[in-house]
């Protein structure tokens, strides 16, 4: 690391940056080019580059497996996955759907597709997601659907939400894009709700270049997740409901059964990047690493900080500052999206918690690009930044 | 080599040996070698650049326009959802008309994307979408807020035409063109009438990406709302649009997209040569004729299509799908039963289209295209030739069947 002496050493105001190359929160990760190969040349040899192809099915027989649920749904990507599988779980008549304000920026945009008004709701300050009591406010005549999220670290209220779910007889579908390799009291992730559903793009746990998949129990929910993503064909010729193109490529399939294939190690080293981050930044004055729960199944993937009150400078200052130093941190969840602008209706009280966590936390270069080194020059920067806050101030200033 | 079926009882269908050992597709299927994909898929795993508008995206956007002659080609996902953008991008809201003989992912875009589709019959001379009818419902029917365009199996619906159509009624143009990637009008390719054209690469059609399409317009600002609703990444910059989505292309398929791309002509005249030899060996069986496409100067030959008379063929098109699919050869019926007979869509329309119902009946796609060699060609024709003949003996053998 080229030692920064004083603030004008920061990249910021004109030093010269920490890395040569960007380091950023996308996870990345290279499978193996043989394995990745040997894996194409089932579907080459066959002429089968989409539509039912041999790796489609094999990738939804061993995610099936991998999550204990009886069905795997592929699809290209997550977005679509969770668009169709909100179409057929909302209940008929309703519109209302209710979801965390704190989370992935398009969650509104996809209610919107399947013309349900997104009803946000309020986090619980520790898990950082929604729990059954603040979704139990949120429920009204109108509610046709339950998104529960799990958080980008560890996981939600699940137990909470699906009691709540079978009380008020609302459907409850998890997004457990960032919880793929999680257990919930030591059960896998992928059977919990009426179903779940999963990302494969290039940046999460498993990389497809982009795909998605949808994991549920339920057999004919199963079943209409096949029509609806091609066409809603239930036979040559018979198109039976509403549907769309929504069909994983065999290349991607490919990529992400080489992903799987080294999911294991790749879990192993994220746990070796996660303890470098753990030690570099145990002790930095105002900054808190979010602590993954080690009594279950984790995959160690995403690295989040939060910058509490003792932190002198802004989340915002503190970005500019990483961004220039090529170090490609990132506002976790930010805007909530109840402050975003939509073209369609949504609904919400007021969010104190919500509001009171939205400019604190970020996440910080995770992935296949990042060294246990990298992490340490990390921190060794933060403590600087930290420490040189009032001139940092003044130069940006 | 001959390929007869001398009697009745030689058809697989009546139990005798198959023609081919395999099934026979329709599509296209065109694809690098081995070799070409392995050095590119190494490529990509050396960059390590997956998706979100990568290097080769961006190539094959840029290959694309120049293609096109367009100056924006924004590759998506699928057709499909490029079909489904389309709607949000240009802000309609209403009814629009759409053919009911194309692909039932013309009348799905629309109701994903919040608009009613109106379905307009098919000419009864050039089997594209009735421009007749066309403009009987813009003039009839009310809220009407576009016009879906498709150019339909390498020939085209007269896009000059229903741009006037639409300018003089006051209502918005834009195309479906999966099947027209390759096909030229008045010396240029389709790619740059209406407001945009969506093109699918499919890989049923000439330029194949596995999955995937393009968007493509003249007009900056639909554009750019285009890669806004696409994803944030590769979009340029921020314009407001109504909603976003992930219509994202990846590096995967930009890489067969160039490869394919840069043996397109030959794969073209490959369709060309099969085409004829189709045309030479059903030309003399009676009953059954090879459509030629129809509103374009150069057709990309990517669908095979026939019209099957069942008085003269002596036999119904269905029974002669039964006949070559028990042979092994993959024949397919083109948009039976027509989407305003399918579901949701056939509650809500009561309208007779009587050109769709009578095409729904009678026509017949063959394999074209990668798989479809010289040998297996001849033996489709072989097939249906000796169906042909035997008709009458086929239909009294076993009329279960048929």
């Amino acid at each position: 690391m080229r030692k920064k002496q004083t603030a004008s050493d920061l990249a910021l105001l004109g030093g010269a940056p920490v890395f040569d190359e960007v380091r950023s929160t996308s996870n990345l990760v290279r499978p193996d080019i043989e394995q990745f190969l040997a894996y194409s040349k089932m579907f080459f040899d066959q002429h089968r580059y989409t539509h039912d192809g041999p790796l489609v099915e094999i990738m939804e027989q061993r995610l099936a497996e991998f999550h204990g649920t009886p069905f795997c749904i592929a699809f290209c990507s997550g977005f679509w996955a969770l668009v169709l599988t909100m179409k057929c779980l909302a209940l008929a008549g309703k519109n209302e759907v209710v979801m965390p304000s704190f989370t992935y920026r398009r969650m509104a945009d996809l209610a919107a597709w399947v013309g349900l008004t997104p009803h946000y709701c309020e986090i619980d300050a520790t898990s950082l997601a929604m729990t059954a009591e603040l979704a139990a406010a949120c429920i009204g005549p109108r509610t046709a659907l339950l998104m529960g999220v799990h958080p980008i670290v560890n996981t939600c209220d699940v137990e909470g939400l699906e009691r709540l779910s079978a009380q008020s007889g609302i459907p409850l579908l998890f997004d457990s894009v960032e919880s793929t390799y999680e257990t919930y009291r030591g059960k896998k992730i992928g059977a919990f709700g009426r179903a779940e559903c999963f990302s494969m793009h290039a940046s999460k746990l498993v990389n497809g270049f982009e795909a998605g998949y949808v994991t549920t129990r339920d057999p004919e929910l199963a079943a209409q997740l096949r029509r609806m993503r091609e066409f809603g064909f239930v036979a040559p010729d018979h198109v039976e409901t509403l549907g769309m193109n929504a069909k994983l490529n065999e290349i991607h399939a490919a990529m992400a059964l080489a992903g799987l294939d080294d999911l294991e190690q790749q879990v192993s080293r994220n746990r070796l990047r996660y303890r470098a981050y753990q030690q570099a930044f145990a002790a930095i004055p105002g900054v808190r690493l979010l602590e993954f729960d080690e009594r279950e199944r984790t995959s160690y993937k995403t690295i989040v900080v939060e910058l509490n009150a003792d932190w002198p400078l802004s989340r915002a200052t503190t970005l500019s500052l990483l961004h220039a130093e090529k170090i490609l941190a990132r506002p976790y969840y930010s805007p909530p999206l109840h402050h975003k602008k939509t073209s369609y209706p949504t609904i919400f009280a007021d969010l104190p918690i919500t509001d009171a966590l939205a400019e604190r936390f970020m996440l910080m270069p995770c992935g296949h690009f990042v060294t246990e080194d990298d992490i340490a020059q990390l921190a060794e920067l933060m403590r600087f930044i930290g420490a040189h806050a009032a001139q940092i101030e003044k130069g940006v200033l | 080599m001959t390929y007869t079926k001398h009697t009745p009882l030689d058809f697989a269908l009546l139990g005798g040996p198959p023609m081919l050992d395999k099934l026979l597709p329709v599509g296209q299927l065109y694809f690098p070698s081995w070799d070409r994909y392995d050095a590119a898929m190494r490529g990509i795993f050396e960059r390590q650049y997956y998706t979100n508008h990568g290097p080769l995206a961006q190539q094959f956007e840029a290959r694309l326009a120049d293609f096109f002659q367009v100056k924006h080609a924004i590759c998506v996902t699928n057709g499909t959802l490029g079909l489904i953008m389309a709607v949000k991008a240009l802000g309609l809201q209403g009814r629009v008309i759409v053919p009911a003989m194309t692909s039932i992912a013309c009348a799905q875009a629309l109701t994903w994307a919040g608009v009613q589709p109106v379905f307009c019959d098919a000419d009864p001379d050039t089997y594209q979408m009735s421009l007749e009818h066309v403009h009987m419902l813009l003039e009839r029917e009310a809220g009407i807020c576009a016009i879906l365009g498709v150019n339909l199996w390498g020939g085209s619906c007269d896009p000059q035409a229903l741009e006037r159509l639409a300018e003089r009624f006051g209502v918005e143009v834009y195309f479906d063109s999966a099947h027209a990637f390759a096909c030229t009008i008045a010396g240029h390719p389709l790619g740059r009438f209406g407001r945009l054209e969506v093109f699918s690469f499919h890989q049923s059609n000439l330029l194949s990406t596995t999955e995937g399409g393009c968007i493509t317009t003249n007009d900056d600002a639909l554009a750019a709302r285009l890669r806004n609703i696409r994803s944030s990444y590769g979009a340029g910059p921020a314009v407001e649009v109504p909603l976003t989505s992930n219509g994202r292309f990846s590096e995967a398929q930009a890489a067969i997209g160039l490869l394919n791309l840069e043996s397109c002509a030959e794969a073209l005249s490959n369709n060309r040569a099969s085409f004829e030899q189709y045309q030479l060996l059903l030309q003399a069986i009676p009953g059954i004729e090879l459509l030629t496409a129809r509103g374009v100067e150069q057709t990309n030959y990517q669908h095979l299509v026939c019209e099957i008379d069942e008085t003269l063929f002596g036999m119904s098109r269905d029974a002669l799908l039964a006949v070559l699919k028990a042979e092994n050869i993959d024949a397919q019926r083109l948009y039976y039963p027509g989407i305003h007979r399918s579901a949701p869509y056939v509650d809500e329309c009561a309208t007779a289209l009587p050109q769709t119902d009578r095409l729904c009946g009678r026509l017949i796609q063959l394999p074209i295209g990668a798989l479809a060699s010289t040998e297996k060609i001849a033996q489709i024709g072989a097939v249906i030739a000796a169906a042909q003949r035997h008709a009458g003996a086929l239909a009294t053998s076993n009329k279960a069947v048929l």
